[in-house]
């Protein structure tokens, strides 16, 4: 008899036990709301090893891809099959260091009396409190801020993985599973998951998930428009645009952003709940990024800044509060864990950051909670990739210099990262490079006269600027000007969640924002394959001007 | 008869680093075919392959000029230099010894000394190995997987007419009959810009030219399979497998080795 694995656990396997089963028996946390019938879609895993000892996908699954099943469903056939399996809503670490704007709170819903008031309109009577939830919904990660808005204060900071990535680990794959035959599933799972999320918060802090009266939710422009149910096929195809964005320059509608009521959107807080998502700055750049530049106090810069929002998707924005330029970078999932070996996100047992020495010293490695090591992070290969370069056992493309296919940078834990690693790595460096390389040279300046680089969202926060630098992951502003302003999406969020006048300045912001399409710069290509290259990022001296493509 | 190989590499070239390039070539015919490129021919072609293979795109544009001042035909530098240095290039390639990165800056080298080729030889009127038309279909902006095979296909002799990237069904029927091309190459990054291949073939067979050219596709989500649904010819999983794919559908069989669509090759992740 074979077992049944999970996170370095084990149980012996038996016919007709479901993978729920086992989780029960090794006290995982699988969420369900159905009773386990197979209707809610929440208990989502992964099998990693061993699909073919397990029964075959029910009718209920039929929206699942790949190694995915329900573990409700799922239960052994073959007791001789070695099946691992693993529970999509692991942890990630919360960013718990973010930028606190000290913006005075202008509440759209207030106590008034007795009643609970949503700018004139009397919405409930009061009870015991008013509370408002910040969602910043992520490719790969969704992160939640609940927020007392009597006092303006976060009560609770919650995120959780995406659970939509059966439909693919990126938007444009998310777009096709939301145009084929499961239409409307990506929503059904995302609404489910953060539905069991604010039940879960709420039970910890004591309070009625009714007494929630508004809520903002930002995202890239494909994962808001999923939330809001908005057609997203759009978005799919050249020039890349959010239905909302289709309507406004037809004159159909004011503005990108949205309004609905709670109970339209089958999200369960108070019903009458408002529920916001500021505008989007532009085709894939998304109210995420809206919400970056509010937190960032963009509205506020007088000096050419830069913030680069590092994620599946990397966003890149240059400007000041008069004139600003964003773009979008479809950098894939090599630094968020996808595509690489031994790559994995910032879970605990990520290795977030190697040190190495040219005298042959073994290599130092750190891993999130001390755990051991199950896999690297974003952090931990921008810190490898430097290390390599700096005691020169790779060059510039990638390529060991003692001729070896690979490197270990765990060796007690037997990982490595490959020639083919590196190649994923060099391109979705590359995705980045390029979107600031672009933007920058657009906008008519260089790295020197950025007077302050954002770097927001995933790992950056927890990135070595100056062995991002040295790779060329980010333009090579001097160290001291880099800032990290952590998870910087819902921190915008909150801040709009607790202020009106925030909103409308959103409004004013974004309509100053010019987008730029990096691919149809007509050095595209070299540009590109410069920044293949793990080496400084290096522009031209003098401002190119803004003339330039 | 050839010569039987002797254990240690006969030397072609009195050129040290390409001898040490030309190394990597392992499979006995393909070290023959390689070895005859380079047979005979004057130490700058192997000056200028070597600087491909090895991404100096500043060398490979300083000695094309140089060659060229000197006298050698324009088709001579691309044959013995550039398309010599890029056969070499996707060996490595394939058998893994080389990544992608490497390739990128072969291929913005080979551009570099294709600036100065070009002009003279589409004003020459050279015969080409085929006519190739190229470019990323409607809807999708990625063209770096496409232009790494553009410089593939010209190293291997094609005329290759870029049509860029969101090229609509119409513009490649124009290409194809203004330049009378055997081979049209559509290319997509996207998933959601993949079905517009179909499509593309869908208008040629409107317009009852479908006979007239052979359609291959690539691009990371294409497959084998999703190319024989839509009614493509050919599916190239990386730059090599285009050229292979290209060379097969316009029927070369010049006796020189084929790079194989080995299953060791991979995929280019444009």
């Amino acid at each position: 008899m074979s077992p049944i694995h999970h996170a370095g656990r084990e149980l012996d396997s038996a016919a007709g036990m479901t993978i729920f089963d086992y989780a029960d028996s090794l006290s995982v946390r699988v969420p369900t709301s159905c009773g386990r019938s197979g209707e809610c879609h929440e208990c989502i895993v992964e099998v990693r090893s061993g699909m073919e000892g397990l029964t075959p996908p029910t009718e209920s699954e039929r929206f699942l891809r790949g190694g995915y099943r329900l573990a409700c469903q799922a239960a052994v056939a073959e007791v001789d099959a070695d099946v691992e399996f693993a529970v999509l809503r692991r942890q990630p670490r919360i960013l718990t260091r973010s930028v606190r704007r000290r913006t005075a709170p202008a509440p759209l819903t207030e106590r008034r009396g007795s009643g609970v008031y949503f700018g004139e309109e009397r919405v409930d009577a009061y009870r015991d409190g008013i509370y408002g939830l910040a969602v910043d919904v992520g490719t790969t990660t969704v992160a939640l801020n609940v927020v007392d808005l009597e006092r303006a204060e976060v009560v609770h900071t919650a995120s959780f993985e995406n659970p939509q990535r059966f439909g693919g680990s990126d938007v444009m794959h998310r777009i096709s599973y939301d145009g084929g035959e499961h239409s409307g599933e990506l929503r059904r799972v995302m609404l489910s998951a953060i539905n069991f999320e604010v039940g879960e918060v709420c039970r910890r802090l004591g309070i009625h998930r009714r007494r929630i009266y508004e809520a903002v939710f930002v995202g890239n422009s494909t994962m808001r428009d999923i939330v809001f149910g908005v057609d997203v096929q759009s978005i799919g195809e050249k020039p890349y645009k959010s239905l909302t964005e289709v309507e406004l320059e037809a004159g159909e509608r004011s503005t990108t952003a949205l309004e609905v009521r709670a109970r339209d959107l089958d999200l369960r807080i108070f019903p009458g709940a408002n529920v916001y998502s500021p505008p989007l700055v532009g085709c894939h750049v998304g109210s995420d990024v809206t919400a970056d530049l509010m937190a960032v106090g963009m509205n506020e810069q007088d000096d050419a800044v830069m913030l680069v929002d590092v994620g599946t998707n990397t966003e890149v924005v240059v400007g000041n509060r008069l004139r600003m330029m964003a773009a979008s970078c479809p950098a894939g999932p090599a630094f968020e864990g996808g595509a690489i070996t031994y790559g994995m996100p910032g879970y605990d047992g990520a290795v977030e950051a190697v040190g190495l020495s040219e005298d042959g010293a073994p290599v130092r490695y750190e891993t999130i909670g001390g755990a051991p090591a199950e896999g690297i992070c974003g952090s931990g290969l921008v810190d490898l990739l430097s290390e390599l370069r700096r005691t020169g056992r790779m060059n510039e493309l990638g390529a060991f210099n003692d001729g070896a296919g690979e490197f270990y940078f765990a060796p007690d834990r037997d990982m490595y990262v490959s020639r083919a690693d590196l190649s994923a790595l060099a391109q979705a460096k590359s995705a980045n490079f390029c979107g600031q390389w672009i933007v920058l040279r657009r906008y008519g300046i260089t790295p020197e006269e950025v007077s302050r680089l954002y770097l927001a969202g995933g790992f950056a926060n927890y990135v070595d600027a100056g062995h991002a630098v040295s790779i060329g992951f980010i333009a090579n502003v001097p160290e001291e000007r880099v800032a990290k302003v952590g998870n910087a999406s819902l921190e915008g969020a909150t801040i709009m969640l607790t202020s009106g006048r925030a909103r409308e300045a959103a409004e004013e912001l974004v309509r100053r924002i010019e987008h730029v399409e990096l691919e149809t710069a007509p050095d595209f290509f070299d540009i590109f394959v410069e920044g293949c290259m793990f080496k400084p990022m290096q522009m031209p001296r003098a401002s190119t001007g803004a003339a330039a493509p | 008869m050839e010569a039987h190989l002797p254990e240690t590499p006969y030397m072609t070239t009195q050129h040290a680093g390409l001898e040490k390039e030309i190394r990597y070539v392992t499979k006995p015919f393909e070290v023959k075919h390689i070895r005859s490129l380079f047979e005979g021919t004057d130490p700058i072609m192997h000056e200028i392959a070597f600087n491909l293979i090895s991404g100096d795109q500043v060398e490979v544009d300083r000695l094309t000029r140089e060659a060229l001042a000197r006298g050698f035909e324009a088709n001579a530098v691309l044959d013995d230099g550039l398309i010599a240095g890029m056969a070499v290039v996707g060996i490595k390639f394939r058998d893994n010894i080389i990544f992608v990165p490497e390739v990128l800056i072969a291929a913005r080298a080979m551009k570099a000394g294709m600036a100065y080729i070009e002009p003279i030889l589409s004003e020459s009127g050279v015969e080409p190995v085929g006519t190739v038309i190229m470019g990323t279909v409607k809807g999708d902006l990625h063209d770096i997987g496409k232009n790494l095979c553009i410089m593939m296909l010209r190293g291997a002799g094609f005329v290759v007419h870029d049509l860029g990237v969101d090229t609509k069904p119409e513009e490649f029927i124009d290409a194809v009959l203004e330049h009378g091309a055997q081979v049209l190459g559509m290319s997509a990054l996207l998933t959601t810009t993949m079905p517009n291949m179909g499509r593309a073939i869908e208008a040629f067979e409107a317009e009852g030219l479908r006979e007239e050219v052979s359609i291959m596709v690539g691009g990371a989500p294409v497959t084998q399979e999703f190319a024989e649904d839509m009614g493509a010819d050919g599916y190239g999983k990386d730059a090599i497998a285009c050229v292979d794919m290209a060379r097969a559908l316009v029927g070369v069989r010049d006796g020189s080795a084929p790079l194989e669509t080995a299953a060791g090759a991979r995929e280019a992740s444009s």
